[in-house]
Protein backbone atom coordinates (compact mmCIF):
# COMPACT_ATOMS: atom_id res chain seq x y z
CA UNK A 1 0.00 0.00 0.00
CA UNK A 2 1.28 3.47 -0.84
CA UNK A 3 -1.21 5.69 0.99
CA UNK A 4 -2.93 4.49 4.13
CA UNK A 5 -5.81 6.32 5.80
CA UNK A 6 -5.02 6.93 9.50
CA UNK A 7 -8.11 8.82 10.61
CA UNK A 8 -10.84 11.29 9.89
CA UNK A 9 -9.86 14.95 10.14
CA UNK A 10 -12.78 15.60 12.50
CA UNK A 11 -11.26 13.15 15.00
CA UNK A 12 -7.98 15.09 15.12
CA UNK A 13 -8.99 18.72 15.73
CA UNK A 14 -6.52 21.61 15.67
CA UNK A 15 -3.99 21.54 18.57
CA UNK A 16 -4.32 17.80 19.20
CA UNK A 17 -2.08 14.81 18.70
CA UNK A 18 -3.10 11.12 18.60
CA UNK A 19 -1.24 7.81 18.38
CA UNK A 20 -1.80 5.60 15.33
CA UNK A 21 -0.14 2.45 14.12
CA UNK A 22 0.48 1.47 10.49
CA UNK A 23 2.03 -1.91 9.74
CA UNK A 24 3.57 -2.02 13.21
CA UNK A 25 5.06 1.46 12.88
CA UNK A 26 4.01 3.78 15.70
CA UNK A 27 2.96 7.22 14.51
CA UNK A 28 2.03 10.51 16.15
CA UNK A 29 -0.59 12.25 14.01
CA UNK A 30 -1.08 15.89 14.92
CA UNK A 31 -2.91 18.96 13.71
CA UNK A 32 -1.40 22.42 14.18
CA UNK A 33 -3.27 25.51 15.31
CA UNK A 34 -3.57 26.59 11.66
CA UNK A 35 -5.02 23.17 10.77
CA UNK A 36 -1.95 21.59 9.12
CA UNK A 37 -1.70 17.81 9.62
CA UNK A 38 1.55 15.94 10.26
CA UNK A 39 2.53 12.26 10.56
CA UNK A 40 5.68 11.60 12.57
CA UNK A 41 7.36 8.61 14.10
CA UNK A 42 5.98 8.31 17.64
CA UNK A 43 9.35 8.64 19.32
CA UNK A 44 11.19 11.70 20.60
CA UNK A 45 14.86 11.60 19.58
CA UNK A 46 15.92 12.83 23.03
CA UNK A 47 14.91 9.98 25.33
CA UNK A 48 12.41 7.94 23.31
CA UNK A 49 9.17 9.33 24.78
CA UNK A 50 6.07 8.90 22.63
CA UNK A 51 5.41 12.20 20.86
CA UNK A 52 1.69 11.34 20.77
CA UNK A 53 1.65 12.24 24.51
CA UNK A 54 2.98 15.70 23.65
CA UNK A 55 1.27 19.04 23.15
CA UNK A 56 0.71 21.37 20.21
CA UNK A 57 1.49 25.07 20.44
CA UNK A 58 1.02 27.12 17.30
CA UNK A 59 2.71 25.27 14.45
CA UNK A 60 4.95 23.17 16.71
CA UNK A 61 4.69 19.89 18.60
CA UNK A 62 6.42 19.56 21.98
CA UNK A 63 7.39 16.38 23.78
CA UNK A 64 5.76 15.96 27.18
CA UNK A 65 8.91 14.62 28.86
CA UNK A 66 11.37 17.53 28.65
CA UNK A 67 9.49 19.90 26.38
CA UNK A 68 11.75 19.63 23.32
CA UNK A 69 9.86 21.43 20.56
CA UNK A 70 9.75 20.49 16.88
CA UNK A 71 8.63 22.70 13.99
CA UNK A 72 6.42 21.65 11.07
CA UNK A 73 9.43 20.13 9.29
CA UNK A 74 10.24 17.93 12.29
CA UNK A 75 13.35 19.95 13.23
CA UNK A 76 14.02 20.52 16.91
CA UNK A 77 13.78 24.27 17.56
CA UNK A 78 13.89 24.45 21.34
CA UNK A 79 15.43 22.55 24.25
CA UNK A 80 13.96 24.14 27.40
CA UNK A 81 16.79 22.91 29.66
CA UNK A 82 19.13 25.07 27.55
CA UNK A 83 17.09 28.12 26.54
CA UNK A 84 20.05 29.90 24.93
CA UNK A 85 21.08 26.96 22.78
CA UNK A 86 20.17 26.72 19.10
CA UNK A 87 19.55 22.98 18.67
CA UNK A 88 21.75 21.31 16.05
CA UNK A 89 19.98 20.69 12.74
CA UNK A 90 20.62 16.98 13.12
CA UNK A 91 17.98 16.64 15.85
CA UNK A 92 14.68 15.92 14.18
CA UNK A 93 11.62 13.72 14.46
CA UNK A 94 11.02 11.03 11.83
CA UNK A 95 8.57 12.44 9.28
CA UNK A 96 6.22 10.70 6.89
CA UNK A 97 4.31 12.08 3.93
CA UNK A 98 0.86 13.21 5.05
CA UNK A 99 -2.08 14.43 2.92
CA UNK A 100 -5.64 15.40 3.56
CA UNK A 101 -8.33 14.39 1.08
CA UNK A 102 -12.06 13.68 1.50
CA UNK A 103 -11.92 14.71 5.16
CA UNK A 104 -9.40 11.95 5.75
CA UNK A 105 -5.75 11.91 6.84
CA UNK A 106 -3.53 9.79 4.58
CA UNK A 107 0.02 8.69 5.32
CA UNK A 108 2.71 7.03 3.17
CA UNK A 109 5.42 5.17 5.09
CA UNK A 110 7.61 4.99 1.96
CA UNK A 111 8.14 7.84 -0.50
CA UNK A 112 5.61 7.43 -3.30
CA UNK A 113 4.52 9.01 -6.59
CA UNK A 114 1.09 7.40 -6.34
CA UNK A 115 -2.06 9.49 -5.99
CA UNK A 116 -4.11 9.37 -2.80
CA UNK A 117 -6.99 6.89 -3.32
CA UNK A 118 -10.37 8.31 -4.34
CA UNK A 119 -13.43 7.70 -2.18
CA UNK A 120 -15.99 8.94 -4.73
CA UNK A 121 -18.84 11.23 -3.76
CA UNK A 122 -19.12 9.81 -0.26
CA UNK A 123 -18.87 11.42 3.15
CA UNK A 124 -16.92 10.26 6.19
CA UNK A 125 -19.00 8.35 8.75
CA UNK A 126 -16.66 7.02 11.42
CA UNK A 127 -13.59 4.90 12.23
CA UNK A 128 -13.84 1.48 13.85
CA UNK A 129 -11.31 -1.09 15.01
CA UNK A 130 -11.48 -4.69 13.77
CA UNK A 131 -9.52 -7.57 15.24
CA UNK A 132 -8.43 -9.02 11.91
CA UNK A 133 -5.43 -8.50 9.68
CA UNK A 134 -6.11 -6.35 6.62
CA UNK A 135 -5.55 -9.44 4.42
CA UNK A 136 -8.04 -11.58 6.34
CA UNK A 137 -10.52 -8.74 6.31
CA UNK A 138 -10.33 -8.47 2.50
CA UNK A 139 -10.63 -12.26 2.12
CA UNK A 140 -13.71 -12.41 4.34
CA UNK A 141 -15.28 -9.52 2.44
CA UNK A 142 -14.41 -11.38 -0.81
CA UNK A 143 -12.69 -8.24 -2.05
CA UNK A 144 -9.22 -7.59 -3.45
CA UNK A 145 -6.71 -6.47 -0.79
CA UNK A 146 -5.99 -2.74 -1.02
CA UNK A 147 -6.11 0.62 0.76
CA UNK A 148 -9.80 1.11 -0.10
CA UNK A 149 -12.50 -1.56 -0.27
CA UNK A 150 -15.74 -0.56 -1.97
CA UNK A 151 -18.74 -2.47 -0.66
CA UNK A 152 -21.54 -0.48 -2.25
CA UNK A 153 -24.93 -1.75 -1.09
CA UNK A 154 -27.87 0.35 0.07
CA UNK A 155 -25.57 2.80 1.93
CA UNK A 156 -22.90 2.74 -0.82
CA UNK A 157 -20.18 2.06 1.77
CA UNK A 158 -16.45 2.36 1.10
CA UNK A 159 -13.83 1.37 3.68
CA UNK A 160 -10.34 2.85 3.88
CA UNK A 161 -8.29 0.14 5.59
CA UNK A 162 -5.50 0.98 8.02
CA UNK A 163 -3.47 -2.18 8.76
CA UNK A 164 -2.34 -1.45 12.34
CA UNK A 165 -0.57 -4.67 13.31
CA UNK A 166 -0.47 -8.24 11.98
CA UNK A 167 -3.74 -8.94 13.81
CA UNK A 168 -5.62 -5.64 13.86
CA UNK A 169 -6.82 -2.98 11.55
CA UNK A 170 -8.70 0.28 11.80
CA UNK A 171 -11.45 0.92 9.25
CA UNK A 172 -12.40 4.43 8.17
CA UNK A 173 -15.87 4.24 6.70
CA UNK A 174 -17.59 6.38 4.09
CA UNK A 175 -21.12 6.30 2.66
CA UNK A 176 -23.37 8.11 0.21
CA UNK A 177 -24.07 11.66 1.44
CA UNK A 178 -27.83 11.11 1.76
CA UNK A 179 -27.45 8.15 4.12
CA UNK A 180 -28.29 8.44 7.81
CA UNK A 181 -25.08 8.44 9.86
CA UNK A 182 -26.55 6.44 12.73
CA UNK A 183 -27.99 3.77 10.44
CA UNK A 184 -24.68 3.37 8.57
CA UNK A 185 -22.78 3.27 11.84
CA UNK A 186 -25.00 0.45 13.13
CA UNK A 187 -24.66 -1.46 9.87
CA UNK A 188 -20.87 -1.17 10.19
CA UNK A 189 -20.89 -2.56 13.72
CA UNK A 190 -22.95 -5.55 12.57
CA UNK A 191 -20.59 -6.10 9.68
CA UNK A 192 -17.59 -5.97 12.02
CA UNK A 193 -19.16 -8.50 14.42
CA UNK A 194 -19.91 -10.86 11.51
CA UNK A 195 -16.44 -10.58 10.06
CA UNK A 196 -14.73 -11.17 13.42
CA UNK A 197 -16.96 -14.17 14.11
CA UNK A 198 -16.54 -15.78 10.66
CA UNK A 199 -14.08 -18.65 10.84
CA UNK B 1 35.74 -9.07 36.27
CA UNK B 2 32.20 -7.79 36.48
CA UNK B 3 29.94 -9.39 39.00
CA UNK B 4 26.77 -11.22 38.07
CA UNK B 5 23.45 -9.41 38.34
CA UNK B 6 22.52 -12.06 40.91
CA UNK B 7 25.17 -10.84 43.31
CA UNK B 8 23.54 -7.48 44.11
CA UNK B 9 21.03 -6.75 46.87
CA UNK B 10 17.46 -6.01 45.76
CA UNK B 11 14.41 -4.70 47.66
CA UNK B 12 11.51 -7.15 47.76
CA UNK B 13 9.04 -5.63 50.21
CA UNK B 14 8.21 -3.12 52.93
CA UNK B 15 8.88 -4.60 56.35
CA UNK B 16 5.60 -3.11 57.53
CA UNK B 17 3.79 -4.78 54.62
CA UNK B 18 5.12 -8.34 54.76
CA UNK B 19 2.88 -10.86 56.45
CA UNK B 20 1.46 -13.99 54.78
CA UNK B 21 3.85 -15.53 52.22
CA UNK B 22 3.51 -13.90 48.84
CA UNK B 23 4.92 -14.81 45.47
CA UNK B 24 6.76 -12.27 43.39
CA UNK B 25 9.51 -12.09 40.76
CA UNK B 26 13.14 -11.09 40.96
CA UNK B 27 15.24 -10.91 37.79
CA UNK B 28 12.65 -13.04 36.02
CA UNK B 29 12.71 -15.82 38.64
CA UNK B 30 9.96 -16.78 41.06
CA UNK B 31 10.62 -16.01 44.72
CA UNK B 32 8.46 -16.09 47.84
CA UNK B 33 8.63 -13.43 50.55
CA UNK B 34 7.20 -14.00 54.02
CA UNK B 35 7.48 -13.59 57.78
CA UNK B 36 7.35 -16.14 60.55
CA UNK B 37 6.76 -14.26 63.82
CA UNK B 38 9.48 -11.61 63.70
CA UNK B 39 11.73 -13.42 61.21
CA UNK B 40 11.56 -12.27 57.62
CA UNK B 41 12.53 -14.72 54.89
CA UNK B 42 12.83 -15.09 51.11
CA UNK B 43 12.98 -18.39 49.23
CA UNK B 44 13.74 -19.15 45.60
CA UNK B 45 11.62 -21.35 43.30
CA UNK B 46 13.28 -24.50 44.69
CA UNK B 47 12.45 -23.48 48.25
CA UNK B 48 16.02 -22.58 49.14
CA UNK B 49 16.41 -19.73 51.64
CA UNK B 50 18.07 -16.61 50.22
CA UNK B 51 20.12 -14.18 52.32
CA UNK B 52 18.20 -11.18 53.67
CA UNK B 53 18.90 -7.75 55.14
CA UNK B 54 16.43 -5.42 56.84
CA UNK B 55 17.27 -1.80 56.07
CA UNK B 56 15.54 1.48 55.17
CA UNK B 57 12.17 0.00 56.12
CA UNK B 58 12.50 -2.67 53.43
CA UNK B 59 13.48 -6.30 53.18
CA UNK B 60 16.39 -6.96 50.79
CA UNK B 61 17.59 -10.16 49.24
CA UNK B 62 20.34 -11.42 46.97
CA UNK B 63 19.68 -14.40 44.71
CA UNK B 64 23.41 -15.08 44.19
CA UNK B 65 26.42 -14.53 46.42
CA UNK B 66 26.42 -11.06 47.98
CA UNK B 67 29.85 -9.58 47.37
CA UNK B 68 29.53 -6.86 49.97
CA UNK B 69 27.10 -5.30 52.42
CA UNK B 70 24.09 -3.37 51.19
CA UNK B 71 24.94 0.36 50.96
CA UNK B 72 24.09 2.67 53.86
CA UNK B 73 22.61 6.16 54.01
CA UNK B 74 24.16 7.72 57.13
CA UNK B 75 22.21 10.99 56.65
CA UNK B 76 18.92 9.11 57.06
CA UNK B 77 19.89 8.00 60.57
CA UNK B 78 20.01 11.48 62.11
CA UNK B 79 17.35 12.09 64.76
CA UNK B 80 14.14 13.94 64.12
CA UNK B 81 13.39 12.62 60.64
CA UNK B 82 10.12 11.15 59.57
CA UNK B 83 10.72 7.81 57.87
CA UNK B 84 8.09 7.43 55.18
CA UNK B 85 7.18 4.02 53.76
CA UNK B 86 5.64 5.13 50.49
CA UNK B 87 4.65 1.65 49.27
CA UNK B 88 5.20 0.28 45.81
CA UNK B 89 4.21 0.99 42.24
CA UNK B 90 4.48 -1.57 39.45
CA UNK B 91 5.74 -0.08 36.23
CA UNK B 92 5.95 -1.63 32.78
CA UNK B 93 9.45 -0.44 31.98
CA UNK B 94 13.06 -1.45 32.36
CA UNK B 95 14.33 -1.10 35.95
CA UNK B 96 17.15 1.01 34.53
CA UNK B 97 14.73 3.43 32.83
CA UNK B 98 13.02 3.90 36.22
CA UNK B 99 16.32 4.81 37.89
CA UNK B 100 17.38 7.10 35.06
CA UNK B 101 14.12 9.02 35.25
CA UNK B 102 14.67 9.49 38.99
CA UNK B 103 18.06 11.09 38.22
CA UNK B 104 16.54 13.59 35.80
CA UNK B 105 15.48 17.13 36.70
CA UNK B 106 14.82 18.58 33.24
CA UNK B 107 11.38 16.93 33.15
CA UNK B 108 10.08 18.65 36.30
CA UNK B 109 8.31 21.60 34.57
CA UNK B 110 6.59 19.32 32.05
CA UNK B 111 5.77 16.17 34.02
CA UNK B 112 5.41 17.57 37.56
CA UNK B 113 3.97 20.89 36.40
CA UNK B 114 3.50 23.51 39.15
CA UNK B 115 4.80 21.10 41.79
CA UNK B 116 8.48 20.36 41.13
CA UNK B 117 8.86 22.77 38.22
CA UNK B 118 7.06 25.27 36.01
CA UNK B 119 7.66 27.11 32.78
CA UNK B 120 9.45 29.44 32.13
CA UNK B 121 11.91 28.18 34.79
CA UNK B 122 13.18 25.30 32.66
CA UNK B 123 16.91 25.94 32.51
CA UNK B 124 19.23 23.31 33.94
CA UNK B 125 22.46 24.95 35.04
CA UNK B 126 25.72 23.06 34.78
CA UNK B 127 26.33 20.66 37.66
CA UNK B 128 29.04 18.20 38.63
CA UNK B 129 28.99 14.49 37.94
CA UNK B 130 31.50 11.87 38.86
CA UNK B 131 31.88 8.13 38.97
CA UNK B 132 33.45 7.41 42.36
CA UNK B 133 35.74 4.48 41.79
CA UNK B 134 36.36 3.82 45.50
CA UNK B 135 32.69 3.41 46.37
CA UNK B 136 31.66 2.28 42.88
CA UNK B 137 28.87 4.85 42.83
CA UNK B 138 27.71 7.64 40.52
CA UNK B 139 27.23 11.09 42.08
CA UNK B 140 25.78 14.33 40.75
CA UNK B 141 26.30 17.38 42.93
CA UNK B 142 25.52 21.11 42.89
CA UNK B 143 22.33 20.44 40.96
CA UNK B 144 20.08 23.50 41.27
CA UNK B 145 16.55 23.96 40.01
CA UNK B 146 13.63 26.33 40.56
CA UNK B 147 10.66 24.63 42.16
CA UNK B 148 7.19 26.15 42.66
CA UNK B 149 6.44 23.72 45.53
CA UNK B 150 9.57 21.79 46.44
CA UNK B 151 7.99 19.56 49.06
CA UNK B 152 4.85 19.17 51.09
CA UNK B 153 6.38 21.56 53.64
CA UNK B 154 7.42 24.20 51.07
CA UNK B 155 5.40 27.40 50.65
CA UNK B 156 5.85 29.11 47.30
CA UNK B 157 8.74 28.84 44.87
CA UNK B 158 12.39 28.37 45.82
CA UNK B 159 15.61 27.36 44.16
CA UNK B 160 16.31 23.90 45.46
CA UNK B 161 19.69 22.23 45.55
CA UNK B 162 20.06 18.50 45.05
CA UNK B 163 22.62 15.74 45.08
CA UNK B 164 21.97 12.47 43.31
CA UNK B 165 23.67 9.24 44.22
CA UNK B 166 23.40 5.93 42.37
CA UNK B 167 24.29 3.51 45.14
CA UNK B 168 23.65 0.32 43.20
CA UNK B 169 22.47 -0.34 39.62
CA UNK B 170 18.78 -0.28 40.59
CA UNK B 171 18.89 2.03 43.63
CA UNK B 172 19.32 5.78 43.77
CA UNK B 173 19.28 8.34 46.56
CA UNK B 174 18.30 11.97 46.21
CA UNK B 175 19.49 14.53 48.76
CA UNK B 176 17.48 17.68 48.62
CA UNK B 177 17.49 21.08 50.33
CA UNK B 178 15.23 20.88 53.31
CA UNK B 179 12.93 23.93 53.63
CA UNK B 180 12.38 23.82 57.43
CA UNK B 181 16.06 23.04 58.19
CA UNK B 182 18.59 24.95 56.12
CA UNK B 183 21.89 23.07 56.18
CA UNK B 184 20.30 19.63 56.32
CA UNK B 185 19.29 17.40 53.42
CA UNK B 186 16.02 15.60 53.00
CA UNK B 187 16.58 12.06 51.77
CA UNK B 188 14.35 10.55 49.08
CA UNK B 189 15.20 7.19 47.60
CA UNK B 190 14.11 5.02 44.73
CA UNK B 191 14.67 1.33 45.29
CA UNK B 192 13.81 -0.74 42.23
CA UNK B 193 13.03 -4.46 42.29
CA UNK B 194 13.58 -5.79 38.75
CA UNK B 195 10.66 -8.19 38.17
CA UNK B 196 12.12 -8.83 34.74
CA UNK B 197 13.92 -6.78 32.10
CA UNK B 198 10.81 -4.82 31.14
CA UNK B 199 8.77 -4.75 34.34
CA UNK B 200 9.63 -3.47 37.78
CA UNK B 201 8.32 -2.84 41.25
CA UNK B 202 9.41 0.56 42.47
CA UNK B 203 9.75 1.22 46.21
CA UNK B 204 10.23 4.92 47.00
CA UNK B 205 11.25 5.68 50.58
CA UNK B 206 11.88 8.97 52.36
CA UNK B 207 13.61 10.29 55.47
CA UNK B 208 12.39 13.87 55.84
CA UNK B 209 12.41 16.72 58.30
CA UNK B 210 8.77 17.70 58.21
CA UNK B 211 6.87 18.43 61.40
CA UNK B 212 3.80 19.86 59.70
CA UNK B 213 2.60 17.20 57.30
CA UNK B 214 0.92 13.99 58.33
CA UNK B 215 2.34 10.67 57.21
CA UNK B 216 -0.65 10.24 54.86
CA UNK B 217 0.03 13.63 53.26
CA UNK B 218 3.69 12.85 52.66
CA UNK B 219 2.81 9.46 51.17
CA UNK B 220 0.18 10.86 48.84
CA UNK B 221 2.46 13.70 47.72
CA UNK B 222 5.15 11.22 46.71
CA UNK B 223 2.63 8.86 45.12
CA UNK B 224 1.22 11.69 43.00
CA UNK B 225 4.75 12.52 41.81
CA UNK B 226 5.44 8.90 40.99
CA UNK B 227 2.16 8.40 39.10
CA UNK B 228 3.20 11.29 36.87
CA UNK B 229 6.56 9.59 36.29
CA UNK B 230 4.87 6.30 35.48
CA UNK B 231 2.93 7.90 32.61
CA UNK B 232 6.33 8.67 31.07
CA UNK B 233 8.10 5.42 31.91
CA UNK B 234 5.48 3.22 30.30
CA UNK B 235 5.67 5.18 27.04
CA UNK B 236 9.35 5.30 26.20
CA UNK B 237 10.56 3.45 23.12
CA UNK B 238 12.40 1.15 23.39
CA UNK B 239 11.30 -0.18 26.79
CA UNK B 240 14.87 -1.13 27.66
CA UNK B 241 17.55 1.47 28.33
CA UNK B 242 19.83 2.00 25.30
CA UNK B 243 23.43 1.91 26.58
CA UNK B 244 25.13 2.51 23.25
CA UNK B 245 25.29 6.10 22.07
CA UNK B 246 23.46 6.90 18.84
CA UNK B 247 19.92 5.90 19.59
CA UNK B 248 19.12 8.85 21.86
CA UNK B 249 20.42 12.44 21.97
CA UNK B 250 21.71 13.62 25.35
CA UNK B 251 22.59 17.24 26.19
CA UNK B 252 24.49 18.86 29.04
CA UNK B 253 21.41 18.60 31.27
CA UNK B 254 21.69 14.81 30.90
CA UNK B 255 25.17 14.46 32.39
CA UNK B 256 23.87 12.24 35.21
CA UNK B 257 22.15 9.94 32.74
CA UNK B 258 25.28 9.79 30.57
CA UNK B 259 27.42 8.85 33.60
CA UNK B 260 24.84 6.29 34.78
CA UNK B 261 24.79 4.57 31.38
CA UNK B 262 28.57 4.65 31.12
CA UNK B 263 28.90 3.19 34.62
CA UNK B 264 26.39 0.40 33.91
CA UNK B 265 28.39 -0.53 30.85
CA UNK B 266 31.65 -0.42 32.77
CA UNK B 267 30.44 -2.70 35.55
CA UNK B 268 28.69 -4.95 33.03
CA UNK B 269 25.19 -4.46 34.44
CA UNK B 270 23.12 -4.93 31.29
CA UNK B 271 19.93 -6.48 32.67
CA UNK B 272 17.17 -4.20 31.32
CA UNK B 273 19.57 -2.56 28.87
CA UNK B 274 19.51 -2.53 25.09
CA UNK B 275 22.97 -2.90 23.66
CA UNK B 276 22.50 -2.57 19.92
CA UNK B 277 20.40 0.06 18.21
CA UNK B 278 17.01 -1.41 17.26
S1 LIG C 1 12.22 12.56 25.63
FE1 LIG C 1 11.28 14.10 24.47
S2 LIG C 1 12.05 15.88 25.31
FE2 LIG C 1 13.10 14.36 26.40
FE1 LIG D 1 9.75 12.68 37.89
Amino acid sequence: MDWVAVGLCEDVPARTVVPRRVQNTDLAIWCSTAGVFHAWGDRCPHRGMRLSHGFVRGETLSCIYHGWTYDGDGACVSIPAHPDLTPPKSICAAQYACRVQDGTIWVALQPTQAAVPELGARRAIRSLAVQLSAETLATRLKQPFGPVITLGGAHDIALAVQPSTDTDCLLHAFAAPDQDRKAVSLALEHLRDELEAAA
Amino acid sequence: MSRSINDYWYPVGLLSGIDAPHATLLLGADITVGRTHSAYWVTDAAGKALPTIKRFGHLWTCPGTPMDDLFTIPEADTAGRQLVDVGSVRVKCSPLRAVENFLDIAHFPFVHTDILGAEPHTEVARYNVDIREDANEVWATKVKFFQPQAAKSAEGGITTEYMYRVASPTCAVLYKTCPPRPGEWDVITLFVQPLNEEWCEVWPWMALYDDDSTMAEMVSFQQLIFMQDRSILENQIPTKLPLDPGMEVPTQADLTSIAYRRWLKKIGYTYGAQLVAA
